[in-house]
C-alpha cells in the first residue's frame, strides 16, 4: 500500500530527503508531494554568487531529469504552506489545497536575518539568500558604486564577491572581532581579512551596523557603523546570519526551540511521531545549524526511519569546511577555537606567502583535535582524516600539504 | 655593512689623532684606565691579563667594595645568598684597584680623568663601564625619603628584606623578577606596574599573561596599568586611590645607560656612549663596554653580552684583531623557563616577509612565539619550554636554521611519526558523507575501482570534494596489496 510523504521546503535539505528516500524505496512505498514556495527546484545556494559569473539557474539546479520525470514525486512550485493540522494530518497550502500526509517533514528553512536599524527598508537594501535576490541586485547595482555588506561570514563574503561581479566596490562589517567567526579563528580571519583587503574590498570588524541613511528620493546612500564610521552606499546586502522558518509550529501546536525552529529530537523527530523536521529549520535538540552538511545528515537519518530503520539518528554536525571565497581558501576543522579541555594550539604563518595554518591538538601535542588553514589548503583533505588521531609527520608539512595518507 | 661602520668611525677618530698615537692604543703595552667596577670591568681586566696585556691597570669603583655580580642582587634580597657570595674573583696582581673612588670629569684633551675629591690621573687608554643608574619616579608625600623605601640597583639597596608587606614599583625585568624572587621567599608583594602586563616592552600580552600566573603561583599580586603617585611612611598611594600597605617598598622603574662621564668628555651620546664595532668611542682613547654603551645592533645588554664585549676589547687593546661583538643575546629573566630572543620591535610588529610560529598550551602554562626569516630566528619569546629556551635559544644565539619540525622542537619532542599507513580503518576519509578507509577498502574489493564507482558505491567525494585525492591514494593501495 503506497503511503504519502509530505515535504515542505525543496531547499537542499528538503531535496536531499527526497534523493534518498527514493533511492531507497525500491517497492515503491512512498509517493513524494514536495510542496516548494520558490519558482524553481532546489538549487545550490552555496555557489549562489557564480549566478552572477556565468552560471545560470540551471548549472545551480540540484535535481536530476530522472527526479523531474519520477511518478512518484509530486514537486508543487510556487507553493505555500500556511496551515498544518496534526490531527487530521492535513498541510493546507496558500491555494487552498489540502494535503494529507502519512509522514511530514518539515523542511522549510530560514530567512535572513535582517538587523532592526533604522532605515533597513530604503531602496537599495536587499537580503541574500535567493536567485530571486540576485536578480534584483543585479538590476539596482550600478558599476563602480560603494556597497555594503552586513555580516562576515560565509555567506557576507559571497555577498561581497557578488557585488565584485557587477562592479561595485564592496566594504564588509562584521560583528565579531574577525572575518567568519563560526569556520575559522582570528588569526585565520586576520589572513583571510588581508587577502580579501588586497582585491579591494573593504573589511571593518569588531562593529555592527547602527544606522541607514537615505537620499530624499529614499533610496539608500550611507551606512553609520557603531563606531561612528560612516559608510558611502548606494546598496547594502543584508548577510547576516538566518532565521528558522517555524511558523507552521504555531498552528499545528508543536513545540519550538529556544531559539526558534521546530523542536526535534535526535531522530529529527517532532512530538509527533508523524512529523520531522530536516535542515535549517530544525531546532535538534534545541540547536539549528546554518550549514548545509549538518542538513544533508539530517535528511539522511529521517530517509532511513522512513524506510524501515527506526533508530537512525543524526550523528551531530561536523562543521567542517573549506571554501574559497574571493578567491581566497580558508578552512576550518574539529575543535577550530581550541575549546577542549587542556587543547594546545600550534600556529605557522607565513606573511611573505600569505598562508596561515592552525592545528589544534589534544593535551599530549601529539593527537588531532581541529584546525585552521587560510590562504592555502591543501593540507585539509589529509588533517581533515586525521581527526581524532596522532599526526603521522610533522605538523608543518601537513599544514602545508605535504604529507599523504 | 660592519665593516664600513667602523671604518667611517676610525676615520672620524683619526681627525684628532695622529697614526702613532692610535698605534699606542693597540700594542699591549700602554696605561689602561677603568671607570667603574661591576662584572664588565671586571671582565675585561682579567681578559687583558689572559690575552699578554704588560701595561699598567688602574680600575676605580665608586661602590666601597669589590665587584660584585649585579644580575644576582634579587638573591641578597630574598635572603637566598649573603651578600658576600656575590663578590667577583680578586683581579690579577698588579692591578691597581680604587674602591670607593667616584670619578666625576674626563678629559680628554690632557687625557686624564678627575675624583671627586679633587685628585686628577692620567691615562693611556681610558675605558669607561659605568653600567647603568636607576631612573627614578616623582613620588609625592614623604617621596624617597620614606622609610622602607629602597632602589634595590647595589647592594646597599638590595639589603635582605626583612619587614612586609612588599610592594615593588615597577615590572620591568628586574622589577618582576624582584616581585617573583620575593613572592616565592614567603613575602606578601604586590607588583605595580602602568604596563598592560608585567615586562609589556620584552613580552607580548600571551606571555604576559602567564607571567602574571607565574607571579599569581608565586604570591605576587601583579597591578598592572597603575602607578604609584605618592609613598607615605608604611604605605603606598596608587593612582586610583586605594592604599596599599608597605613595610618595604623597592623601586625597580628601570635603567639607563650612565653616560654622565662620557658627556664630561664630549663623547657622542645617543641613549648610550656611541661604540662602533671595536667598541671605540667618538675619542680614539677612550672604549666603553657594558650597560653604558649602546653598540650597533645589540638589542639587549646580557651579562653575557657584557662578557663578549669585555674579551673582544681586552684583544683589541692587546693588538689583536677584536673580533666584531656578536648582537645575538637571549634574555632570561629569573622566571621559570622564559627567554626572550632578538629586538622586541620585530617581536610585537613581524615584517611582511616573516613566518611566524606559535605554540599555545595555557593548560600547562606553555606559550613560544617565533618569527623567523629564511628559517633562523629574528626574535621570540618563549615560557614553560624549558627543553626550547634551550635548544632555539643556542640556535638563535649561533644564528643556525630551525629543524623542520618546529613543533616537536618548541614542545622538546623526538617522538618519531608513523606516516600515513598506520591510520587505523576507522579513520573517515570523506567527511561530508561519513566515509571511512573501511568502507572504501570494501567498495574497492567489491569491484568498485575507479573514482566514480567508488562515489556511487560510498558517496565519498560526491560532498565537498576534497577528499578525492586521498580516496584515490587508497584505492591504489588496495590495488597493490
Amino acid at each position: 500500500m503506497t503511503r504519502t510523504l509530505v515535504v515542505v521546503g525543496h531547499g537542499p535539505a528538503g531535496h536531499r530527503l527526497v534523493e534518498e528516500v527514493r533511492a531507497g524505496d525500491r517497492s515503491g512505498r512512498w509517493r513524494i508531494v514536495v510542496v516548494a514556495e520558490e519558482p524553481r527546484p532546489a538549487y545550490d545556494r552555496v555557489s549562489l554568487s557564480s549566478y552572477l559569473d556565468g552560471r545560470t539557474a540551471a548549472d545551480l539546479d540540484l535535481t536530476t531529469p530522472r527526479m523531474r520525470t519520477d511518478p512518484l514525486v509530486d514537486l508543487r512550485l510556487n507553493t505555500r504552506a500556511v496551515h498544518l493540522d496534526r490531527g487530521s494530518r492535513t498541510v493546507t497550502c496558500a491555494d487552498s489545497t489540502a494535503l494529507e500526509y502519512d509522514a511530514l517533514v518539515l523542511a522549510t528553512g530560514s530567512r535572513p536575518f535582517v538587523p532592526p536599524v533604522p532605515g533597513r527598508d530604503l531602496a537599495g537594501c536587499f537580503t541574500y539568500r535567493t536567485i530571486e535576490d540576485l536578480d534584483a541586485l543585479r538590476a539596482a547595482v550600478r558599476p563602480g558604486e560603494p556597497g555594503v555588506v552586513v555580516g562576515g561570514g560565509l555567506l557576507g563574503l559571497e555577498a561581497a564577491r557578488a557585488l565584485r561581479l557587477l562592479g561595485a566596490r564592496p566594504h564588509v562589517v562584521e560583528m565579531a572581532p574577525h572575518l567568519m567567526p563560526l569556520q575559522v579563528d582570528e588569526g585565520g580571519g586576520r589572513v583571510l581579512a588581508r587577502l580579501v583587503g588586497a582585491l579591494g574590498v573593504g573589511v571593518h570588524c569588531g562593529r555592527g551596523l547602527a544606522s541607514l541613511h537615505g537620499d530624499p528620493e529614499g533610496r539608500v546612500r550611507a551606512v553609520t557603523l557603531s563606531d561612528g564610521t560612516e559608510l558611502p552606499a548606494s546598496t547594502v546586502v543584508f548577510s547576516a546570519g538566518v532565521r528558522p522558518r517555524d511558523e507552521l509550529a504555531g498552528s499545528a501546536g508543536l513545540e519550538r526551540g529556544g531559539r526558534g525552529g521546530f523542536l526535534v529530537d535526535e531522530r529529527c523527530r517532532t512530538a509527533d511521531e508523524r512529523v520531522w523536521a530536516v535542515g535549517e529549520c530544525a531546532a535538534v535538540l534545541g540547536r539549528c545549524y546554518g550549514l548545509a552538511a549538518p542538513g544533508y545528515r539530517m535528511a539522511e537519518a529521517v530517509a532511513l526511519q522512513l524506510l524501515g530503520s527506526p533508530s537512525a539518528v543524526f550523528p551531530g554536525a561536523d562543521m567542517s569546511a573549506k571554501l574559497k571565497v574571493l578567491g581566497v581558501e580558508v578552512a576550518g576543522f574539529g575543535d577550530v577555537h581550541a575549546r577542549t579541555e587542556g587543547a594546545v594550539e600550534f600556529v605557522r604563518e607565513d606573511r611573505a606567502a600569505g598562508t596561515y595554518g592552525k592545528l589544534v591538538l589534544a593535551p599530549d601535542g601529539r593527537t588531532l583535535l581541529g584546525g585552521v588553514l587560510a590562504g592555502d589548503t591543501a593540507g585539509y583533505a589529509v588533517l581533515r582524516t586525521l581527526l581524532g588521531h596522532e599526526l603521522t609527520a610533522p605538523a608543518e608539512l601537513l599544514l602545508a600539504g605535504g604529507a599523504t595518507l | 655593512m660592519r665593516a664600513t661602520t667602523a671604518t667611517t668611525a676610525t676615520a672620524t677618530a683619526s681627525d684628532s689623532a695622529t697614526a702613532s698615537d692610535t698605534a699606542t692604543a693597540a700594542d699591549g703595552t700602554s696605561a689602561v684606565t677603568v671607570i667603574g667596577y661591576g662584572p664588565a670591568a671586571h671582565r675585561l681586566v682579567q681578559r687583558l691579563r689572559h690575552h699578554g696585556h704588560r701595561g699598567p691597570v688602574t680600575v676605580f669603583g665608586a661602590e666601597p667594595q669589590p665587584a660584585y655580580q649585579r644580575a644576582q642582587l634579587t638573591s641578597v634580597l630574598d635572603g637566598t645568598l649573603p651578600a658576600g657570595a656575590l663578590t667577583l674573583a680578586p683581579l690579577p696582581a698588579g692591578v691597581e684597584v680604587r674602591t670607593g673612588t667616584r670619578i666625576t670629569a674626563v678629559d680628554p684633551r690632557r687625557r686624564l680623568v678627575r675624583a671627586e675629591d679633587g685628585t686628577e690621573h692620567p691615562y693611556g687608554i681610558l675605558v669607561l663601564a659605568t653600567g647603568s643608574r636607576p631612573v627614578l619616579p616623582q613620588l609625592a608625600g614623604a617621596g624617597r625619603h620614606a622609610p622602607g623605601l629602597r632602589v634595590p640597583h647595589t647592594l646597599r639597596g638590595a639589603r635582605p628584606v626583612t619587614k612586609g608587606p612588599v610592594v615593588v614599583v615597577g615590572g620591568g625585568l628586574r622589577g618582576t623578577e624582584t616581585a617573583y624572587a620575593l613572592g616565592r621567599a614567603g613575602h606578601d608583594v604586590t607588583l605595580v606596574h602602568p604596563g598592560a602586563h608585567p615586562m609589556h616592552r620584552l613580552l607580548d600580552g600571551r606571555a604576559g599573561a602567564l607571567v602574571t600566573a607565574a607571579l599569581r603561583e608565586a604570591g605576587a599580586v601583579a597591578e598592572t596599568g597603575r602607578r604609584v603617585v605618592a609613598v607615605e611612611p608604611g604605605k603606598a598611594l596608587l593612582d586610583d586611590g586605594r592604599l596599599l600597605a608597605a613595610g618595604t617598598l623597592l623601586l625597580c622603574t628601570g635603567t639607563a645607560p650612565d653616560t654622565a662621564l662620557a658627556r664630561t668628555a664630549r663623547l657622542a651620546v645617543r641613549h648610550g656612549i656611541v661604540v662602533d664595532d671595536r667598541l671605540r668611542t667618538s675619542d680614539p682613547y677612550i672604549y666603553a663596554l657594558g650597560d653604558c654603551a649602546r653598540p650597533v645592533g645589540r638589542h639587549h645588554g646580557t651579562l653575557e653580552s657584557a662578557w663578549d664585549e669585555a674579551d673582544a676589547l681586552a684583544r683589541t687593546l692587546c693588538g689583536a684583531d677584536g673580533s666584531p661583538v656578536a648582537a645575538r643575546y637571549v634574555v632570561r629573566p629569573r622566571l621559570p623557563a622564559l627567554a626572550v630572543l632578538g629586538p622586541p620591535d620585530a617581536l610585537h610588529a613581524p615584517g611582511d616577509r616573516d613566518e611566524h610560529v606559535v605554540l599555545s598550551d595555557p593548560a600547562r602554562g606553555r606559550y613560544g612565539r617565533l618569527v623567523l626569516r629564511e628559517g633562523r630566528v629574528r626574535a621570540g619569546v618563549l615560557v614553560g619550554l624549558d627543553r626550547a629556551v634551550a635548544t632555539v635559544g643556542r640556535l638563535y644565539t649561533e644564528d643556525r636554521p630551525l629543524p623542520p619540525d618546529r613543533l616537536a622542537l618548541l614542545l622538546g619532542t623526538d617522538k618519531e611519526y608513523t606516516g600515513g599507513s598506520a591510520l587505523p580503518d576507522t579513520a573517515v576519509v570523506c567527511h561530508c558523507n561519513n566515509v571511512t578507509r573501511k568502507d572504501l577498502r570494501q567498495a574497492w574489493r567489491q569491484g568498485a575501482h575507479d573514482l566514480p564507482a567508488i562515489a556511487a558505491a560510498t558517496r565519498a567525494t560526491t560532498g565537498c570534494g576534497t577528499c578525492a585525492d586521498a580516496v584515490r591514494r587508497i584505492c591504489g593501495t588496495a590495488a597493490a596489496s
